[in-house]
């Protein structure tokens, strides 16, 4: 008995000891192994100039290259293109760009692959963002093998933003020749991972590129599975079937913290939630109404009860990671204020209303927009709560001023270009309304619109930031909407998984550096 | 009977034309449109036009739906406008799968509600004739949601024995099969209890019983064959419901079969996807209704169809 005691704990000596080297090669990356990523749903497209959705995107961040990039706090670097120089009146671009970088097909990049990208862009194709640079870009020259130069209509002090746009990744001329609209199901990138299948509503799958210019990827293959039910991701990322989830419901967050067994990491995103104002429709047209609508609601509560603290409080329609973010003071929780602006706008005993609002497209959209409901019941304003699935809610909202029934209605806006005028500019200048653009409140200020223009063509950062504050600083004296908070992105990932991007564009991939542990 | 079979294939023709023809109209008169979702909240109405114009939605109804009576009598059912996928592929990865996972279901669903049925009514009002009935009624009443998820945290959480969603192989579809079949089978339970006991008190049993064939003899060859043609209608429907997609089933496990398909197909107003599924899930039901009343023939031999 005695012996056998003896022998045990030698073993369990022995295995201690042995455990011991294994520990320290968690911190030493290794390569190979596969990534199993739970994606809440399916890519759109995987030609990055025809997507419009998180999945096509952040699978399209894994394939492709850009002529430069964002890092992880949205500040952009080279990376197709080594160095630029801006003409003094902002109207010509020129890029030095990288040599000996090749397609997943074989095709080598160079100055004429981008003028070829460029071109599908601004020709008679028209994918789905070409609106991203027709209005931008006059012609794209190639000047030598590795030079290349853009020369704008106007000048466009976010121009290199627009270029590290996921839809901006440079294709492969070769594959665009040959399969046109479908590159979406025959995508070539010179990214980290190469595509492999696309079995819609289950897998995309994808391996490691060899020559990717960077060198090559630790992980040998990423499969990304379609997982819409959220709890099922959480599950299955527990059980050990997914190394890799997004989206985790904010009220699951505190149980798999305390558990351990998983990694959360929360990142703050650049998607802002706001309800805006039909300001064609009475009484939103009076400012004192609008403002009153922003103190009746008590953000800082929305944040902790329905959140569980995944949101920050945002001053006016931008979050707070965008490019020209300026942290202006927004409205404070007040309903006594909110009650005496009603009052001198004529509204004493407040108004009937109607809100509008998605069902599970954001973040607790539905849950938001019941309690902003039942604050404004606090003072006066009654608000009936509309809501429809995605499409039928878009065919309600997406019409002109005079069919428009929707007087106040929530929506989700995440600049994809990471600055704060695409925050502002498309849902709130006068020459945005409906159909021309995104602005569904008909909001209209000559002076908004001229601090964007100076912004737009400033032609230094200082200078367009500042106009930007100014925007933002206005957008508080003159409300455009009932300004609530931009949600953070839930990942959870395996304790073996390290080096994961979870970009504030609400993109969650992987890069060459990522690595799983054995 | 082969003129039967035929008949009743022949009529498929005219079931289909309906589907499509209520499928293509329900589908218009919901608010939303396809380009308007694919385009996305940035996209300008330009935007939405050129994909409206790329995909024929410019084209006023009667004329879209002809087109696509036309080119479906010809094998060609279009592309997905949301993804671009031929929609022929899609439905036939589809219709693979969801018939793997209606048959391992069905399986699960008849191994339990026949052995529950039988064991229950050879044993009326014994402690396992109330505890069978009792699983069935559990098994009718759990939503299969609930359940699933239930599955997932004790099999695939907790004991790591099972995938907890998925494709690949066998083993991906033994707890959506569980999930699934579940309350088939407690329907079938029922069924098949109820059927044995009213069969089991016919004098043709008494006089095989008297003429002293043994009890399983009795039970399975004189008793079970007679009982099945109520139990067999219920089997071709629970069947058929199935390979019209489990959306639910489909959802929990993360599982590509025809029911989502469907369903995602009308949240993204994709008609070509929405048109192709009803199409197929339509055939696949008239099918298996077709085979139930073959059988029907097999276990009855009274019955013919002439």
């Amino acid at each position: 008995m005695r012996r056998t005691w003896w022998c045990f704990a030698i073993a369990l000596l022995a295995g201690a000891v042995g455990l011991a080297p294994d520990a320290l090669a968690a911190t030493q990356p290794v390569s190979g192994g596969t990534l199993i990523y739970g994606a809440g749903a399916d890519p759109d497209s995987l030609d990055p100039a025809n997507t419009d959705s998180n999945p096509g995107e952040a699978v399209g961040r894994m394939m492709n290259n850009f002529l430069v990039k964002f890092d992880a706090r949205l500040n952009i670097h080279p990376d197709l293109a080594t160095s630029w120089t801006q003409s003094k009146d902002g109207l010509t671009w020129t890029f030095k760009l990288r040599k000996g970088v090749k397609f997943h097909d074989g095709t080598p990049f160079n100055a004429q692959v981008v003028k070829y990208n460029f071109d599908r862009f601004l020709g008679p194709e028209k994918p789905l963002k070409a609106s991203l640079h027709t209005p931008i870009i006059q012609s794209v020259e190639v000047v030598d093998d590795y030079t290349v130069k853009f020369t704008l209509k106007v000048p466009f002090a976010f121009f290199l933003n627009n270029l590290a746009h996921s839809a901006t990744a440079m294709v492969s001329p070769a594959a665009h020749k040959k399969w046109g609209r479908d590159l979406t199901l025959h995508p070539v990138g010179t990214g980290p991972f190469k595509f492999v299948e696309w079995v819609r509503g289950d897998r995309v799958v994808l391996e490691r590129n060899d020559d990717y210019y960077e060198g090559k990827p630790r992980l040998d293959k990423i499969i990304v599975r379609t997982v819409r039910e959220d709890s099922a991701r959480v599950l299955g990322l527990e059980a050990g079937d997914y190394d890799l989830i997004v989206r985790i419901p904010p009220e699951e967050v505190p149980r798999l913290m305390r558990e351990g067994r998983v990694r959360i990491y929360a990142e703050q995103s650049n998607r802002a939630l706001w309800v805006k104002f039909n300001v064609t429709k009475k009484p939103f047209d009076d400012i004192r109404v609008r403002e009153a609508l922003n103190y009746a609601v008590d953000k800082e509560s929305i944040v902790k009860n329905i959140y569980q603290g995944l949101a920050a409080v945002i001053p006016t329609l931008v979050g707070p990671l965008n490019n020209g973010y300026a942290p202006v003071k927004g409205y404070p929780y007040d309903p006594a204020k909110a009650k005496k602006l009603l009052a001198e706008a004529g509204y004493p005993n407040g108004f009937k209303t109607n809100l509008w609002t998605p069902k599970g497209r954001y973040l607790k959209d539905f849950e938001l927009a019941q309690a902003v409901q039942q604050q404004l019941a606090a003072v006066g304003v009654d608000a009936s709560l509309e809501t429809a699935d995605w499409g039928a809610y878009l065919a309600a909202l997406r019409k002109p001023a005079a069919e428009n029934k929707a007087e106040m209605h929530l929506l989700g806006w995440s600049p994809s270009t990471a600055e704060a005028r695409w925050g502002i500019y498309p849902i709130s200048a006068c020459d945005q309304f409906y159909p021309r653009g995104s602005n569904l409140g008909f909001y209209c200020s000559k002076t908004l619109d001229e601090l964007i223009n100076k912004a737009v063509v400033a032609t230094n950062r200082k200078a367009r930031d500042q106009y930007l504050r100014e925007a933002q600083e206005f957008l508080v004296k003159d409300p455009a909407a009932i300004y609530i908070l931009a949600t953070k992105e839930t990942v959870g990932m395996s304790l073996k998984l390290h080096g994961v991007i979870n970009s504030p564009l609400e993109l969650v991939y992987v890069d060459k550096d990522t690595w799983k542990e054995k | 009977m082969l003129r039967y079979i035929l008949h009743r294939v022949f009529m498929l023709a005219p079931v289909l034309f309906g589907v499509t023809l209520v499928a293509f109209f329900l589908l218009h008169l919901v608010p939303g449109d396809p380009a308007e979702i694919l385009a996305g909240q940035e996209a300008t109405k330009e935007d939405v036009d050129r994909i409206r114009v790329e995909y024929g939605l410019d084209k006023p109804l009667a004329v879209q739906y002809v087109r696509f009576v036309v080119s479906a009598a010809q094998g060609d059912l279009g592309i997905s406008i949301q993804s671009r996928h031929p929609v022929r592929e899609l439905l036939f990865q589809r219709l693979t799968f969801t018939l793997q996972l209606s048959l391992a279901s069905i399986l699960v669903a008849s191994a339990i509600g026949l052995l529950a049925g039988i064991v229950s009514s050879t044993r009326q009002y014994s402690i396992f004739d109330t505890a069978s009935m009792l699983g069935a009624l559990f098994g009718i009443s759990m939503p299969i949601f609930w359940l699933g998820l239930l599955l997932i945290l004790v099999f695939a959480v907790k004991l790591h024995w099972l995938p907890s969603g998925g494709t690949g192989g066998l083993r991906y579809l033994i707890l959506p099969a569980i999930a699934l079949g579940s309350a088939s089978a407690a329907v079938i339970a029922r069924m098949t209890r109820a059927s044995m006991l009213e069969v089991t008190r016919q004098d043709y049993i008494r006089t095989a019983r008297a003429t002293g064939y043994r009890e399983s003899v009795v039970i399975f060859r004189h008793g079970l064959k007679n009982a099945m043609i109520p139990v067999l209608t219920v089997f071709g429907l629970e069947f058929g419901t199935m390979l019209g997609g489990a959306v639910l089933t489909e959802t929990v496990f993360a599982l590509p079969g025809i029911g989502r398909l469907l369903v995602e197909g009308i949240f993204a107003r994709d008609y070509p996807v929405v048109q192709g599924a009803m199409v197929a899930v339509a055939t696949t039901f008239v099918l298996v209704n077709l085979l139930t009343d073959v059988a029907y023939a097999f276990f009855d031999p009274r019955i013919r169809y002439e």
